[in-house]
């Protein structure tokens, strides 16, 4: 009894631990603030959300159609192979086939998905640079994982059946065929089932090889949850995940009662009742199917794929302004006017979390971009590699509403030939807790005379966060250092190096968007961000203060970037292209304020930061974002002093030499941990001599066993019939015996 | 039977999801003896067997081992061993290690291992089979294993659990012997679970009838065959043609119309009873110096006799007999008065009698699934 | 050649088709990028530059740290695999669900509600504080990104070691009772022996993502352990070093192969057996 309880626990403490972290994650859905890390009281606010986050219901979609066409084709291929495999004669054949179809499953995630990109990558460039990721290749790759566990649960049920069961078919006067579908599918049914569920659950939990192998116009749950690690993952997403499981755990539950003890004695109206609702659940999956099918194929449609930042648009979630919706609607309107025609424009909006993996995905070939909001330097680089193409300003009459100081960046300062309209720009600042920071350092703050050497006090040890992305982290050592992030010497590349190597004992963790959690939680005390995100920290933990790092001489000293709208080369409808962001700088649509409104960052557009509503919303923070210092004029006056910053300390295109410098020396930075201690390394070393020991014990022991009988000689032949010879009675023990 | 009581079972019952499978069973089980338990499938004999192991804990009642009470004993501790029904050979070691499994467990010096392991290997007669993959060998040479693997551990009692049903006929009769041997020479004292009848008549020092979680009868083969206590028995152990009858006066009955002299005495006057007559044991004759009369309905060539079913008053009697009748001949049946058995009315009265059909045939169909539990 | 024949040899010519294009074709691209400089010539730069300490550093720690997890995934899972297999059907068939639920949800979501639990200021310690035990640092340590590990792919330990469980013959576990084997003694030499095929699959199950995993180390690590995932992955999405990526790629399927190689030598060499 006390054995029973004893294994009553155990069961209950590991169940406790897989459902651990489910119950945050539903507790927080139910978060009046967005803080996935502390809780502000209880709301549904979330649920509202999410039914109002198309985006992410989109992504939701379209995970649900990967999962299902992925699953359902890799059944049939998986089951037809199955089939052939399981007939094939020659032994070797059989075995070969069998070893490649397992590739997959004994091969890391990370390798299948590069493999493949490496692939269609090449495909793509093979056929001429025409998008080579997209929908089709995320489906393929997701057919071929899924591909051996669909195998793997089928195989085994053809060889369980009788084989005489198709004979008997053929018998009976079945063709091949009929005999197939008749006598041999239902047999393997439940194996071809659980293959079909296996492949489901694992194309909608991927996110590897999706991340690697997918393409434009097409997001899946899990990419945009990866990519909102700029920003944050919202509690919608927490929302949506608790909807999931309890909508699973209910169909388990209902299912588990029908099919367990009750289906004999289920009476036929509940039989009834229980085909009406399966039945119902597989037609609503099928006629929404056919309406997207139908949605899409009705009117003309047009569809635009834009590729932004993770979080970085007004996308109607908390009563905001739903901008893609808002443009649909109003291009769609302005279609109909000027050609009377109706016209059905969608928006396939998808979010990228840096601008290395939006250049990855460009360069790897997904092309099929028609908007993508890149940053300064990426956009020099692209430019320079011939992936953007110059916008027809007259398509966008709005342009007019950017500031003047904004219409001639150094990634695009050719007057007549514009490739880019900047979305917003923003500065990098030092986010701080108040109340654990040092009170003379606080002061310093407070007069404005601190810089970045904050971030290298000791005294912060382990409560300093630095950026987890190489460029940014560089550019503070650089910054702290007083180095020209564009025009570093190797030497001056090695010295901030080893400024970053002497900070690491002291970061708490390299991060992106896990600073919000940790920041407004109070888990950190410094760290460096952009500003924008850095004040909507502030407006959840009242004690965070922030401020712009200065120098010595009391000049600022930090990064200015600019994110802006461009137009990749190759897109295929530049004009809705150049419609949308026309659309993006509308003062009369009001998207421009909105998007600026929900990014935080500073807008570059006249008729949003002189709008005398939109500071009024600002409050405080106007000061802070839109620094009045940065409006005076500069040095001689022929700039302002934000022209200058541009020019001193935004980031610019790197060579070639000193992008593979900043990586290798990243590399380096990360791949070397001081911090880790070799405990581990012995707790392994111990075990792996516990396990050898064992091994060479039994080893020993069985040869020892083994040495009496093994040379035994076998018998000549096996008798069954036979007198019972001699017996000896087991109860006497001095057997003589004359082996051995 | 002098011996010593080894096992005593008394008024041990056993339920599962309120299904009764044993009730109230009393059994005592003695040193040195063969003790068969027989009875068709679902009767209780396998659990009464797991409940003697250990496997199975009675609901009621007590399990004396040596006068000691064991009913909450773990098999591990019990000095009982099992044959199983489809063997239970570890598949992951060898013959040598299947059979040495005990004594590695009881850290017993290698080399005596070794001896004995080598002795029971002699026994059985599989010496040189040692390093063999028991899931190899015919269905004959893993029940040998499986004998030596239990008894190396030189239980007091073993328990076997229809160990020769999945084995052919002629493999089966030679088995049969080779048990009754080993269990002579060793002494120990064999429990032995079957359905087989005849399995049970040539092998047993003692025979216990079963059915429905009771025990119907208990004796010596030919007590079993010779003085069914019952229908049930009647009919389970050979065949018999039981009808009903009525009991006149001490020696003599009257069944079908007729009156009989016999040999049993000690029933109340008319009382009505069942009247067991063998097949074997009735002679047939020209109707006219028949006590009996009636038409043949068939006859089956059986090899070493004929099986005739006659219809007589209703009843369709089963005769076997060396002679050829033709099918719609009438014929006559004469009965000696040692041929006719009477048992007193029981539970299974009506249950069973004439020949229309041979229900042991479904028995054995089921057999073939055996209780699972 | 008859009909019928003809069938069943085109039956599995969709899938072999699709394997040679998706499987064999893209692991030669690997091969061919791991061997290659940016110019497309043959080099051994790319695999030599693995040679350096701080690589060597990278494998060592992914290889330690996936092997712990999956020791401890197996000490965990087969306790309770063993225990779910003594329930009856109905009951086992709702564990075995309830095991994999979790796994429906998105992965990357339960690792942010291990953040959450795990950080210095988060729900554990706050519980801790509120009881009055001093906080436990936990995130951002390598016991962290382990135990990050061991939640993720616990369920692929359960389910192969209960499917294997769950088949071994319950006679079996009678006889070794029958012949002496107290309870524990019964699990040592019959269960575990029958079991070593699920061993080696929930092995592999583990083993082979907890090796190659690139999110887990970022979230619950804080960036201080980079894992081979997470270097490849740097290689591909920020560095665009495709030859360097590959190689390791190469390095890392090559090393999996190895250890799969040894455990399936080790354990399936078992022919005699040994018992206790």
């Amino acid at each position: 009894m006390k054995k029973k309880i004893a294994q009553n626990i155990y069961t209950i403490l590991v169940f406790v631990f897989l459902y651990m972290p489910i119950a945050v994650l539903i507790l927080y859905s139910f978060n009046a603030s967005n803080s996935t890390s502390t809780f502000d009281g209880f709301s549904l606010k979330w649920y509202r959300e999410l039914f109002s986050d198309s985006a992410s219901l989109n992504a939701l979609k379209n995970t649900l159609i990967l999962a299902i066409l992925s699953a359902v084709i890799s059944t049939i291929i998986g089951t037809m192979a199955a089939y052939g495999i399981n007939k094939m004669q020659n032994k070797y054949v059989k075995s070969a086939t069998m070893s490649v179809t397992k590739i997959p499953m004994m091969n890391p995630e990370i390798v299948t998905g590069i493999s493949m990109m490496l692939l269609f990558v090449f495909v793509g460039v093979l056929i001429g640079g025409k998008a080579s990721l997209g929908f089709g290749t995320v489906l393929i790759a997701h057919i071929t994982f899924n591909l051996p566990y669909v195998i793997l649960s089928v195989m085994p049920k053809f060889k369980q059946m009788d084989k005489s069961l198709p004979e008997a078919a053929l018998d009976l006067g079945c063709t091949p065929f009929q005999s197939f579908f008749k006598v041999e599918l239902p047999q393997i049914m439940p194996g071809i089932i659980s293959g079909l569920i296996m492949a489901f659950t694992l194309s909608l939990d991927d996110f590897v090889i999706s991340y690697f192998t997918i393409g434009s116009g097409f997001e899946t749950l899990p990419i945009r949850i990866y990519s909102m690690t700029k920003k944050r993952v919202t509690p919608d997403m927490y929302a949506l995940s608790t909807l999931i499981f309890v909508s699973i755990l209910i169909l388990l539950v209902v299912s588990n009662l029908i099919s367990d003890k009750n289906r004999d004695k289920m009476s036929k109206k509940a039989k009834k009742i229980t085909k009406i609702v399966v039945g119902s659940v597989f037609g609503a999956i099928a006629l929404i199917t056919l309406i997207v099918l139908i949605a899409s194929a009705g009117t003309k449609t047009v569809t635009l794929n834009v590729y932004n930042w993770g979080e970085y648009i007004s996308d109607g979630s908390e009563d905001t302004y739903d901008t893609n919706a808002e443009f649909e609607k109003y291009y769609e309107e302005w279609y109909y006017e000027k050609y009377g025609e109706h016209i059905n424009v969608q928006v396939n909006y998808t979010t990228f979390a840096s601008n290395e993996d939006l250049y990855a995905k460009l360069k790897s070939g997904a092309t099929g971009y028609d908007v993508i909001i890149p940053s300064d330097y990426m956009i020099e680089r692209l430019k320079a590699d011939g992936l953007l193409q110059p916008l027809n300003l007259n398509n966008i009459p709005n342009y007019e509403n950017i500031s003047d100081q904004f219409k001639n960046p150094f990634y695009d300062s050719d007057p007549d030939e514009k490739y880019t309209v900047m979305y917003t720009y923003g500065i990098i600042g030092i986010v701080y807790n108040k109340d654990k920071i040092d009170p003379s350092d606080l002061e310093k703050i407070e007069n404005g005379e601190a810089g970045w050497e904050l971030l290298w006090d000791e005294k912060y040890a382990g409560q300093i966060l630095q950026f987890n992305n190489a460029r940014d982290a560089f550019g503070t050592a650089m910054y702290a250092l007083g180095i020209d992030v564009n025009n570093a010497t190797p030497e001056e590349w090695k010295m901030a190096f080893e400024k970053l190597k002497a900070q690491k004992p002291l970061v708490q963790s390299y991060v992106m968007d896990e600073i919000y959690n940790k920041m407004e939680s109070g888990e950190a005390t410094l760290a460096a961000y952009y500003a924008g995100d850095c004040l909507s920290m502030i407006a959840n933990n009242e004690s965070l203060g922030f401020f712009y790092p200065k120098n010595e001489n009391g000049e600022y000293v930090t990064n200015i970037f600019a994110d802006a709208m461009c137009i990749p080369a190759g897109a295929s409808n530049k004009e809705l292209a150049e419609a949308y962001i026309n659309f993006m700088l509308d003062e009369e649509h009001g998207a421009a304020r909105a998007n600026a409104e929900y990014i935080y960052y500073a807008s570059p557009n006249k008729t949003v930061f002189e709008d005398l509503e939109y500071i009024d919303y600002l409050g405080e923070d106007y000061e802070l974002i839109y620094d009045p210092d940065f409006n005076e004029p500069y040095g001689n006056g022929e700039q302002t002093y934000i022209e200058y910053m541009f020019a001193t300390y935004a980031y610019r295109d790197m060579t070639e030499e000193n992008r593979a410098r900043l990586n290798g020396l990243w590399e380096e930075l990360k791949v070397d941990s001081t911090s880790f201690g070799s405990g581990i390394y012995i707790v392994c070393a111990v075990i792996v001599v516990l396990i050898v020991a064992f091994g060479v014990y039994k080893y020993i022991q069985k040869r020892q066993r083994r040495r009496l009988y093994w040379n035994n000689p076998a018998p000549a032949k096996f008798e069954n019939t036979m007198s019972i010879p001699k017996v000896v009675a087991p109860n006497d023990n001095n057997t003589p015996n004359s082996t051995n | 039977m002098n011996e010593k009581k080894i096992i005593e079972l008394k008024g041990v019952a056993k339920s599962f999801d309120g299904e009764i499978i044993l009730d109230n069973i009393d059994l005592d089980v003695h040193e040195k003896e063969f003790m068969t338990l027989l009875g068709p499938s679902g009767c209780g004999k396998t659990t009464t067997l797991r409940i003697i192991a250990g496997f199975v804990t009675p609901d009621s009642g007590e399990v004396m081992f040596d006068g000691e009470l064991i009913n909450d004993l773990p098999p591990y501790k019990r000095s009982v061993n099992t044959v199983f029904q489809k063997y239970a050979l570890f598949p992951h070691l060898n013959v040598y290690e299947n059979i040495a499994f005990a004594l590695r467990l009881k850290k017993v010096s290698e080399e005596e291992i070794y001896e004995r392991v080598e002795e029971m290997l002699t026994m059985v007669n599989l010496r040189g089979f040692e390093k063999r993959d028991v899931n190899l060998l015919s269905g004959g040479q893993q029940q040998r294993v499986a004998i030596a693997r239990a008894l190396i551990n030189k239980p007091r009692v073993l328990l076997l659990d229809e160990p020769l049903g999945a084995l052919d006929l002629k493999l089966r009769k030679d088995m049969q012997n080779e048990l009754k041997n080993i269990q002579r020479k060793t002494g120990i004292t064999f429990i032995y679970v079957t359905h087989d009848q005849e399995e049970a008549l040539s092998m047993s020092d003692t025979v216990v009838v079963m059915a429905n979680g009771k025990i119907q009868q208990i004796g010596t083969p030919t007590d079993i065959y010779n003085e069914p206590q019952n229908a049930f028995v009647a009919d389970f152990i050979g065949e018999s043609n039981i009808i009903d009858g009525v009991m006149l006066d001490d020696y003599k009955v009257k069944f079908s119309g007729q009156e009989f002299e016999c040999l049993d005495k000690g029933f109340s006057k008319n009382e009505p009873v069942d009247v067991v007559v063998r097949p074997e044991d009735v002679d047939v004759v020209s109707p006219e110096k028949g006590m009996l009369c009636g038409v043949v309905d068939s006859v089956t060539f059986k090899g070493v006799h004929y099986e005739i079913i006659v219809t007589i008053n209703n009843f369709k009697w089963m005769i076997q007999s060396t002679d050829y009748v033709a099918p719609t001949q009438s014929i006559g049946l004469y009965i000696e008065p040692d041929a006719i058995h009477i048992m007193k009315k029981s539970e299974y009265s009506n249950m069973f009698g004439d020949y229309s059909s041979f229900s042991d045939e479904l028995d054995r169909l089921s057999d073939a699934t055996e209780e699972e539990e | 050649m008859t009909k019928k024949g003809l069938i069943q040899k085109a039956a599995a010519s969709p899938h072999i088709v699709w394997a040679v294009l998706f499987i064999i074709a893209p692991l030669l691209f690997v091969v061919y990028y791991a061997f290659t400089d940016s110019e497309g010539k043959f080099t051994f730069s790319n695999i030599g530059e693995l040679a350096q300490a701080s690589y060597l550093e990278v494998f060592l720690r992914s290889i330690c740290f996936a092997f712990l997890a999956t020791v401890i995934c197996l000490v965990i899972a087969y306790p309770i695999a063993y225990f779910m297999t003594k329930t009856s059907p109905r009951t086992q068939k709702i564990l075995i669900m309830l095991v994999m639920l979790p796994q429906w949800l998105n992965f990357l979501i339960r690792t942010y509600s291990w953040m959450a639990l795990l950080e210095d200021t988060g729900i554990i310690n706050s519980l801790l504080d509120k009881i009055g035990i001093d906080p436990i640092h936990m995130i951002n340590t390598s016991g962290a990104v382990i135990l990050g590990m061991v939640y993720n792919y616990l369920p692929y330990m359960i389910i192969p070691l209960h499917s294997v469980m769950s088949k071994i013959d319950t006679r079996l576990l009678e006889a070794a009772s029958d012949l002496g084997c107290s309870p524990f003694k019964v699990i040592t030499s019959v269960v575990l022996p029958l079991s070593v095929s699920g061993i080696i699959s929930g092995v592999t199950m583990v083993f082979v993502p907890s090796i190659s995993t690139f999110y887990i180390s970022q979230k619950l690590g804080g960036g201080n352990f980079d894992l081979i995932g997470d270097t490849i992955e740097r290689q591909f999405q920020t560095a665009y070093n495709y030859n360097l990526g590959a190689a390791m790629s190469l390095v890392l399927m090559i090393i999996i192969m190895i250890s799969m190689a040894i455990m399936n030598k080790y354990s399936g060499e078992d022919d005699g057996g040994v018992v206790v």
